[in-house]
């Protein structure tokens, strides 16, 4: 009697954790509660010290493509078929110096390559060799007006339901000296799966902050009014901007 | 009257009460939230990056209707248990953990991560303070295991086994309690904590030792469960006893403090 009142109490206490919980995730207060201590992670963690770094023996030779495949509108098309040779990366909003950057002239900026580990949010992890043009180099070139506060990197594919991929770092993540604007992965340029031409890599943080298919970035003070207003696609469904934990 | 106000003792303080609550509160959210994060990528490799080299565990649908879990290589049928579950409304469908014991109860993995992070502050501060209380109070002494508690081990599994007729002697807790509280709060859930911070890409890069200690990023992962194992093992037979021990008793003194020895 004991035992099965055990085993029926053990049960019925985690069962009722789930339907209790889904409840509960639907209140507001709830929420703002729960998504408090991303603020305390975000201080506390932060963007601080170097992601580690690997040898060549390392990489993951076909590095896993998650999330989105390739853009499928018509405009990348065109760009993929005449192979990025009209693609411009616009960097623009509060800078000194709006530019717009083709492809050869951000390869003959200065390149850094990086091995490190990308950490899905989703648990898995995979190794991958990454050239390309450190942000904050980008940022100098442009000049950051002193009202910036946000880089945010608008993307050239969207979700199926027309809502367009965007990212956001503030001006300490985006100085990181790994944050990446990737044009290359393992020796070779990107393909259209892993972010074709231009992506972003931020090895400190989780890897939906590391945008792929980048077409214009954005430096602003407020990220409030964009879109969903939390400073990212995924933000905005929930997840949250500060991704280091 | 009289004589039952003399037979209670006041045994556990507001404190230990507290927090014992709040931790029993926090295990069943961390544990359904941890299974629901889980659930988005079931596998735990003994690796740095994902490797399927080294997979220990994998749950997963080979085909509709059927729910697999592979250990070490070898694959059981787990069908309605392990990778083919309820979805929490009512239907089944390929998902490691189902949707009734995850939290939230439906596949949600930014709202598992929510529940997880803010009750693991919760978990980690409540540890803290009872910790910080207990030893100004000197009531960590009690509930130690010492090496004189050692020899006592097996004397007092055999009394429970009614191998034996009276327990050793003891104070306030027996010796199986002191290894299983020393063990669980001392051992067990600062391995939990660590785990999870070495999963972090942010805590790797700021102490990446920590997660070279563990093997690297999916070994912590695959210890943060194997801790989680132990958890819940401590948590049933803890749960049995307190049924099976004197459940009034018992939990009069876990609210009120008063216990009748």
């Amino acid at each position: 009697m004991k035992r099965r009142l055990f085993i029926a109490s053990g049960l019925s206490t985690l069962a009722g954790c789930g339907s209790v919980t889904a409840a509960m995730n639907q209140n507001a207060s709830v929420q703002r509660v729960l998504a408090s201590v991303e603020r305390l992670n975000h201080a506390l963690i932060g963007t601080r010290g170097l992601a580690r770094e690997y040898d060549d023996r390392d990489v993951d030779a076909n590095f896993r493509v998650n999330g989105f495949a390739a853009p499928s509108d018509a405009r990348y098309g065109e760009l993929l078929a005449e192979k990025f040779a009209g693609y411009r990366l616009v960097v623009d909003g509060a800078v000194e110096r709006p530019n717009a950057f083709s492809l050869a002239q951000l390869s003959t900026m200065p390149q850094r390559t990086q091995i490190t580990r990308h950490d899905c949010v989703e648990g898995w992890s995979a190794i991958g060799k990454w050239s390309g043009v450190a942000l904050s180099h980008l940022l100098d070139r442009v000049g950051v007006r002193p009202g910036a506060r946000y880089v945010l990197f608008r993307c050239m594919d969207n979700d199926g339901s027309g809502n367009l991929y965007y990212e956001s770092l503030d001006l300490h993540q985006a100085r990181h000296p790994q944050a990446l604007l990737a044009l290359r992965l393992n020796d070779a340029p990107l393909d259209p799966d892993h972010g074709a031409p231009l992506r972003l890599k931020v090895p400190t943080q989780l890897g939906y902050k590391s945008a792929k298919w980048i077409g214009r970035i954005e430096l602003v003070g407020s990220f409030a009014n964009i879109y969903g207003g939390r400073g990212g696609y995924w933000e905005d469904q929930g997840y949250e901007w500060y991704a280091g934990i | 009257m009289k004589e039952l106000e003399t037979a209670v003792v006041y045994r556990y303080g507001l404190l230990t009460r507290l927090s014992h609550w709040v931790w029993f509160v926090a295990f069943l959210v961390l544990v359904g939230s941890g299974l629901q994060i889980f659930n988005a990528s079931p596998n735990l490799d003994a690796s740095d990056k994902s490797d399927p080299a080294r997979r220990v565990l994998a749950i997963g649908s080979p085909a509709a209707g059927v729910g697999t879990t592979t250990i070490f290589g070898h694959t059981f049928v787990t069908t309605n248990w392990l990778g083919w579950t309820g979805d929490g409304m009512g239907s089944r469908g390929p998902r490691a953990f189902g949707a009734s014991i995850i939290i939230p109860g439906y596949q949600d993995l930014s709202g598992g991560r929510r529940w997880h992070l803010f009750f693991a502050w919760i978990a980690a501060l409540c540890w803290l303070a009872w910790l910080v209380s207990s030893a100004v109070k000197g009531n960590l002494q009690q509930m130690i295991l010492r090496r004189s508690d050692l020899s006592k081990l097996w004397p007092m599994q055999a009394y429970y086994l009614k191998l034996r007729k009276a327990p050793p002697p003891y104070d306030v807790y027996n010796p199986l309690q002191k290894a299983a509280y020393t063990t669980v709060l001392f051992v067990i859930a600062p391995l939990v904590v660590l785990t999870g911070l070495a999963l972090s890409p942010g805590i790797d890069a700021i102490a990446s030792p920590l997660t070279v200690a563990f093997g690297g990023r999916q070994f912590a992962r695959l210890w943060h469960f194997a801790g989680m194992l132990v958890l819940i093992a401590f948590f049933a037979i803890h749960t049995f006893q307190v049924l099976t021990q004197g459940f009034a008793n018992q939990m009069r003194s876990m609210i009120t403090g008063w216990y009748r020895p």
